[in-house]
């Protein structure tokens, strides 16, 4: 052997030691896993419990593995039990994380749902910052509990669940502040602003907060105008925008929007005459009693049971019984118990019982119109270097200015180019965008009669 | 008592069958160590001495074989759990993290590896060059080395998009829409690479038959010519080494009226003809145990790399969400810099040019000086060429990996430009 080899060879012990410890180590690393903390902390938990050796042997006998739930609809695997033992076992109720048990979700199996398509974070991590979501890389993480209820919408309608008290506000805020006039959503809409689909997908609640109350602070150049609503109203339509998501779900999921909810019960109640007998905000017959507040007096059996055979529940009741379906009993009752729009009329949207310009209110508010001109259409929406007072024009005095006739014109034409205040500046960015092909021609007789009923009549200036 | 099993194993008929050659203790049994075993076959029974000094060669051809045998084996592991899937490829790196054993181990071995080969196979060339050992007789391994390069180069940018993260999916991207400048075949050539127009499920497949199947039995036939070529070259290239026999002896040449043995028909001397015997050791101890060294050496390393530094995975591929900017893998960024100035140039003269002055690089600077020898000084013009141009692809490579942030802007990569939202 050469001599410079035999002093070589104590590196073969140096090297072959420390391959074998960094081996050693690699596998230590990989074994070491925090959800085995948490399963052994469950098991020692169950131990303190034992009242027998035949439950402490069970507990013993509780195996120290992964568990998960295989949604191949979801196209999820939710490893949160791993850590969450105990989410289905009530006694751990008010128990400290990850060994809670989670209330309230009879409803929504968990072999069916599993947990990330309601919480959201990252369903196949097993370390507590991955599966939460809040790591790098990540873009879904767990929904702050302010917002849980935007998930819902993934699987019903906004408006039909009970529990969503301000999922529905986001909803009804969506459509007063006219959002629709600009932004697009399920290919219905303006062009003015992005499209709204997915948008929960592309923003956290943060920064949409943020752009509510200064748009243009988050997003340079961005014409939409501050939403000036309270904190709360921000919230719910922060959490509406979150649940645009922008995911599919498998027709299992989604079918529970076709079922009827309050929003069928509405046409429903119009479709079969209720209001020949009864009546809504005064609006309606007298031979039965007002519904108005129906919910304060009746449950959900009674109404559904009254449906049934109203003389069954209300003996010498004249109202007969109705030939209706199991869903269709179930929707009407849920409509009478859920209708929170004071403007009743309008939101039975009966044309027939309604003026032209409760009608032309209608449009008005379908079309979004209120997102540029202002609730009401009485303005005050800035629109910077606008010659108009750098604000979008309010409609209050359309009836001065314009015939019928050239109103019409006005928005079947929209006007793209909108004069500057200062011609060196940037140009507005709001316009009005044409409305020919978008609107139905009773639709925009309706809207003018609306907007020339605008115009105080104590003002009004005679030639 | 497990030694005496041994023994009685090693003395019986199967043992004896297996195990030929006991540990040499002899000069006798280390000549035949080397010549009697599969492995050690490769290299000749004796070698020159100055084949076990470090600095002949820095170790970069071996090393390169050796991470390319821990890719195969942390890569067929790694092959039990993938699926090349669009719907799946992506869960199954998040598996292999969060539930396989030791998955995320054999994945980031697999990615460090996979980079520090592209690196060594790299530094091999520079080192063959410096040392001029291309000359002849040995342009025709230069040639498979350049080969080898190309198929390197080919097995790390398929396996970049198997992950089918976002990093994955818009390097390759990038890098087959550099490919698709190359005049004529270049959009033919990425339709075919990507089995459509954009990366998708073809795509995903194609890369992922060619990563685990079609370029590594090529990388591993061409290693074997590389390997048989350098023992036919006569070993290292050494300094002072004589000019090999031009011609190899026709047939015709030879009187027909007799039979030859093989030996009158190999063309020149052998390689081992005028070398003095003080020179040469025996491979057994002398360069195994060295190279079973650095096998250790790199293991070592890559093990380091694993444990401590994960692989990056991003986001799931989504692509209709390019990152801003999208960048190719690390080792094409010298050209993607150079296409963000001009597609012509990046995407077409500059590879080429590459490319073919390497293939003809041992055809045209055949003069026989400087062979073994490092930087040598009559080799100036050449040594000079090399370098600028070496600098002038690490610059660009750098700049495009740190200094380019989003809109591909120049910055600096301890204070990125922040991207703006939409």
């Amino acid at each position: 052997m050469d001599s410079s080899l035999r002093k070589l060879l104590p590196w073969f012990t140096v090297m072959g030691l420390l391959v074998g410890a960094l081996i050693v180590a690699a596998f230590y690393k990989d074994q070491f896993r925090e959800w085995k903390i948490w399963q052994r902390v469950h098991i020692k938990q169950e131990l303190a419990r034992a009242v027998s050796d035949a439950q402490r042997e069970a507990a013993l006998r509780i195996p120290v593995e992964i568990r998960q739930i295989v949604l191949p609809d979801l196209r999820r695997v939710d490893r949160c039990i791993t850590c969450h033992l105990t989410v289905e076992d009530p006694s751990y109720a008010g128990f400290k994380q990850p060994l809670a048990y989670h209330p309230d979700h009879a409803q929504h199996p968990i072999e069916k749902f599993g947990c990330t398509i309601c919480h959201q974070g990252q369903g196949r991590a097993t370390t507590r910052e991955a599966a939460h979501g809040h790591v790098e890389h990540w873009e879904q993480p767990m929904l702050a509990m302010q917002y849980i209820e935007s998930a819902c919408a993934k699987c019903h309608l906004p408006s039909d669940v009970p529990n969503a008290p301000k999922l529905a506000r986001g909803r009804v805020l969506f459509d007063d502040l006219g959002c629709i006039g600009c932004h697009k959503l399920q290919g219905v809409g303006g062009v003015i602003g992005p499209e709204l689909d997915g948008v929960g997908a592309r923003h956290g609640a943060e920064w949409l907060g943020k752009h509510f109350r200064n748009p243009a602070a988050i997003t340079s150049g961005s014409a939409m105008p501050p939403i000036k609503v309270g904190e709360q109203d921000i919230e719910a339509l922060t959490l509406y925008m979150l649940s645009f998501t922008g995911e599919r779900l498998s027709d299992y999921y989604v079918s529970m929007k076709t079922i009827p909810g309050a929003d069928a019960g509405r046409r429903l109640f119009t479709e079969k005459g209720c209001m020949a007998c009864h009546s809504l905000a005064g609006v309606g017959g007298k031979i039965g009693p007002a519904l108005d507040e129906v919910a304060k007096r009746r449950d959900t059996k009674w109404i559904i049971e009254h449906f049934r055979n109203p003389q069954a529940v209300n003996p010498g009741s004249i109202m007969p019984r109705f030939d209706l379906t199991e869903q269709e009993m179930r929707a009407l009752t849920e409509f009478l118990l859920t209708k929170t729009d004071p403007n009743i009329v309008g939101f039975l949207r009966i044309p027939a019982l309604m003026t032209p310009i409760q009608r032309g209110q209608a449009v008005f508010k379908k079309y979004g119109c209120a997102g540029c001109h202002g609730a009401g259409g009485m303005g005050g929406v800035p629109n910077p270097n606008a010659k108009t007072a750098q604000q979008v024009p309010s409609l209050k005095f359309v009836a001065d200015s314009y015939t019928k006739d050239e109103l019409k014109k006005r928005v079947l034409n929209g006007q793209r180019e909108i004069p500057s205040l200062n011609p060196k500046g940037p140009p507005p960015p709001l316009y009005m965008p044409p409305w020919r092909g978008r609107i139905a021609e009773g639709e925009l007789g309706d809207l003018v009669v609306y907007l020339m009923s605008l115009m105080p009549k104590e003002e009004k200036v005679t030639f | 008592m497990l030694l005496q099993l041994w023994k009685q194993f090693r003395d019986s008929r199967v043992g004896r069958s297996v195990f030929r050659v006991g540990v040499p203790a002899s000069n006798l049994e280390r000549a035949q160590a080397a010549v009697s075993s599969f492995l050690l076959h490769f290299q000749p029974a004796k070698v020159n001495r100055r084949t076990l000094q470090f600095s002949a060669t820095l170790g970069l051809g071996l090393i390169s074989l050796y991470l390319f045998i821990i890719l195969t084996v942390t890569g067929v592991l790694l092959m039990f759990y993938y699926v090349p899937s669009t719907n799946q490829a992506y869960q199954d790196m998040k598996d292999l993290e969060f539930v396989v054993t030791a998955g995320l181990v054999l994945r980031n071995m697999h990615r460090w590896a996979a980079h520090l080969m592209v690196i060594s196979v790299l530094l091999h060339l520079c080192r063959v060059f410096y040392t001029a050992a291309y000359k002849a007789p040995r342009e025709f391994n230069w040639l498979v080395g350049v080969c080898l390069l190309l198929l390197t180069l080919g097995l790390s940018f398929t396996g970049y998009l198997l992950p089918w993260d976002q990093l994955a999916f818009w390097a390759i991207t990038v890098g087959t829409s550099i490919a698709a400048y190359a005049p004529v075949v270049g959009e033919k050539l990425k339709f075919l690479l990507l089995g459509g127009n954009v990366v998708g499920q073809s795509a995903l497949l194609r890369f992922y038959v060619l990563h685990v199947v079609v370029l590594p039995l090529a990388a591993l036939f061409l290693m074997a010519v590389h390997l048989w070529r350098v023992r036919k070259d006569g070993g290292l290239a050494q300094p002072g080494e004589a000019e090999p026999a031009q011609t190899v002896v026709g047939l015709a040449e030879l009187p027909q009226n007799k039979t030859y043995g093989l030996m009158e028909l190999a063309r020149g001397t052998t390689p081992a003809v005028g070398v003095q015997p003080e020179e040469e050791v025996f491979t057994w101890p002398n360069l195994v145990f060295r190279e079973m060294l650095l096998f250790l050496g790199v293991t070592a390393l890559v093990l380091v790399l694993a444990i401590f530094w994960n692989a990056p995975l991003e986001e799931l591929a989504n692509p209709v969400h390019p990152p801003n900017p999208a960048k190719a893998p690390w080792y094409f960024l010298g050209l993607q810099e150079l296409v963000a100035h001009s597609a012509f140039w990046g995407g077409v003269v500059v590879p080429a040019l590459i490319v073919v002055a390497l293939v003809m690089l041992p055809y045209l600077d055949r003069k026989r000086v400087g062979i073994g020898v490092w930087f040598a000084r009559e080799r100036k013009l050449a040594v000079t060429i090399f370098t600028v141009c070496l600098v002038a692809a690490t610059v660009l490579t750098l700049v495009g990996s740190a200094f380019r942030g989003p809109n591909w802007a120049l910055q600096v990569p301890w204070k990125p430009l922040a991207i703006e939202e939409r």
